[in-house]
């Protein structure tokens, strides 16, 4: 196989489970777990280039078809649109993605606007659309626990992993917006030019996925 | 007031090769499509918006760039080429005999996403034959998609050819709640595989849902028509595509085309064959187009029509970039020699040649050199001569 595909790996705790994955394919990973200086790091024994990105760039990177594959978690893919195929569940990176509101208030009980802080304004705006409801929706790039604690936001809407920083900061989520979890993505035409060396990328994902079901 | 030297987000000031690429694209393009008998039209930038609304073309309001017109109607940038020549097709063309073969070459207006690195302006070449329903005007059209590609100079490129017939027959197999069906049609397009075996789980027992399950991994080559076939059963859109590949194949197009059998963008919008060309280099489809039955008869006329539309701009970034023509001359010229300066630059390759427009012979030298000019011809008195730098 000539053709090389190249992949974007979502930095972090998605990154360590993406090479756990690919070792339990058969794939090398060491230049991956020792990355040193390099910036794209080649697989020596399959024929895939992988970088390291931050979540939202990674789907711009496939989208542009820079990068011919992708790992990203499904809430930045709900926040960023999407022209790019979204073909596997992975199965890790498992998170409820929530609105939660300060303990003992009464969300929907009440005629006034609502303050929404959330790190993921498109996602707030489409549940709460869906809703009918008119909120007011506020941008946080940090801890967005704290907009409610300072009084800037009745409620969030914001990925929970245990509730125990939720629950320790005076909030109870009370309504699912979507289950996260990372995600394969392929570029559009990517899929088409490679046919062969995908497929055969994703089947052995499916039957590593399939293994540990 | 800073921002005011700068271009808007989305578009930007094309310079020297970018708009040579283009060109060269557009030329190519248009030489083929008046040479297979297309005649050009010219459409307004500005619409109203109404018109996209009537078409029934599922593009969303906003991604329409708009202005409200003195009355007060909203009017948009035209933000696609095939509705505005339904429209004049229905209209002033409405006593011409059919089928009529159009070309434009124009640009289109989408407003994207900020920061994506997306263009505003995306210039289009493309073709729409109205009037024509069946088998032999779909092959016109998508022999001359190979060859509009071809003539673009792109040697790796496919073009994939699906068929919303086939899609809507095993969808109208299944006993699923039109919900449903909205979501299982947004997982094939998007070939989300997991997810759709997920959400047809339910439905297993069904007889097309096993078909269903397979339809976003079913492209590539012609063997998908074969699985498709032995998936379904078969179905009159397979046979129709197995016909044209043939056919295609048979005239030397076999090697360009490719099937996708999930290809279900725009269901609504499309009635029969659409099609997609997909070039090494370019991140999405840079050729697109189909069969849409319904649209003329949104303005009053009932025509069947298929086209195409490629997006120059993509295609020119897949093409290898050749070096610009350098300056080699400098012509000098005395009074009374207009006419011979002008003569020697047009007798030059182009682009290798030009007029100083300096007064004394040493203005011109240090002006030749800054170009990088090699050389200056003089002509002064009826004599000329060459100056080596």
């Amino acid at each position: 196989m000539s053709e090389r595909l190249r992949i974007a790996l979502t930095k972090g705790r998605l990154q360590d489970q993406s090479v756990e994955l690919f070792e339990a394919m058969g794939l090398d990973c060491t230049p991956v777990r020792h990355p040193g200086r390099r910036l794209v790091h080649a697989i020596p024994n399959y024929p895939l280039d992988a970088v390291l990105a931050k979540a939202p760039d990674v789907i711009t990177y496939v989208e542009h078809g820079v990068c011919d594959l992708g790992i990203a978690g499904k809430d930045t893919i709900l926040e960023q649109g999407k022209s790019f195929y979204e073909v596997l569940d992975l199965g890790f990176g498992k998170c409820r993605f929530a609105l939660a509101v300060k303990q003992g208030t009464d969300f929907y009980g009440t005629y006034k606007t609502r303050r929404i802080a959330t790190k993921y304004p498109n996602v707030a705006r489409k549940f709460f659309e869906e809703k009918g409801m008119d909120v007011s929706i506020i941008k946080i790039e940090g801890s967005v626990e704290l907009a409610p604690i300072l009084d800037l936001a009745d409620a969030i809407v914001d990925i929970v992993e245990t509730g125990v920083t939720l629950r320790e900061n005076g909030l109870i989520p009370i309504e699912d917006v979507a289950q996260v979890s990372a995600r394969l993505i392929v570029n559009t035409a990517s899929m088409k030019l490679h046919k062969a060396v995908i497929d055969d990328f994703i089947s052995r994902c499916e039957q590593e996925l399939e293994r540990r079901r | 007031m800073a921002y005011a030297i700068n271009t808007p987000e989305g578009t930007r000031d094309r310079l020297f090769a970018e708009c040579r690429e283009r060109r060269q694209v557009q030329t190519a393009l248009t030489t083929l499509f008046q040479r297979r008998s297309y005649a050009e039209v010219s459409t307004p930038e500005v619409e109203f918006y109404d018109l996209f609304l009537q078409s029934g073309n599922p593009m969303p309001q906003e991604s329409m760039l708009k202005i409200i017109d003195r009355s007060g109607k909203i009017m948009v940038m035209r933000p696609d080429c095939t509705t505005p020549i339904a429209r004049v097709a229905a209209t002033k063309l409405k006593a011409v005999p059919l089928p009529q073969r159009l070309y434009y070459d124009q640009t289109v207006f989408r407003s994207g996403q900020e920061h994506k690195g997306g263009s505003s302006e995306i210039a289009q070449c493309g073709v729409e034959l109205i009037g024509a329903a069946g088998r032999k005007a779909d092959l016109e059209m998508v022999a001359m998609a190979v060859d509009a590609l071809r003539a673009c100079g792109l040697k790796q490129f496919h073009i994939e050819l699906g068929h919303v017939g086939f899609f809507r027959d095993l969808a109208g197999r299944m006993d699923m709640p039109a919900e449903a069906m909205e979501q299982m049609r947004v997982l094939i397009e998007g070939k989300n595989f997991a997810a759709l075996g997920d959400m047809l789980e339910p439905y297993a027992g069904q007889s097309a849902s096993t078909a269903l399950r397979r339809l976003s991994r079913l492209f590539g080559g012609a063997e998908v028509l074969d699985e498709a076939e032995r998936l379904t059963g078969g179905s009159s859109a397979l046979t129709y595509l197995r016909k044209l590949y043939t056919e295609l194949a048979q005239a030397g197009y076999g090697a360009y085309i490719r099937f996708d059998m999930g290809l279900v963008h725009q269901i609504d919008y499309y009635t029969g064959v659409v099609f997609r060309g997909y070039v090494e280099g370019a991140g999405d489809a840079v050729l697109s187009g189909g069969r849409y039955d319904r649209l003329v008869e949104a303005f009053g006329r009932r025509a069947p029509a298929t086209g195409f539309a490629v997006d120059v701009d993509a295609v020119a970034g897949c093409l290898p970039s050749r070096e610009p023509p350098r300056v080699k001359f400098l012509v000098h010229f005395g009074g009374g020699e207009l006419s011979r300066a002008l003569k020697a630059v047009d007798e030059h390759a182009v682009g290798t040649c030009e007029l100083s427009p300096c007064e004394n012979l040493d203005e011109t030298e240090r002006l030749a050199r800054e170009k990088g000019a090699g050389a200056v011809l003089v002509l002064e008195k009826g004599t000329e001569r060459v100056v080596q730098l």
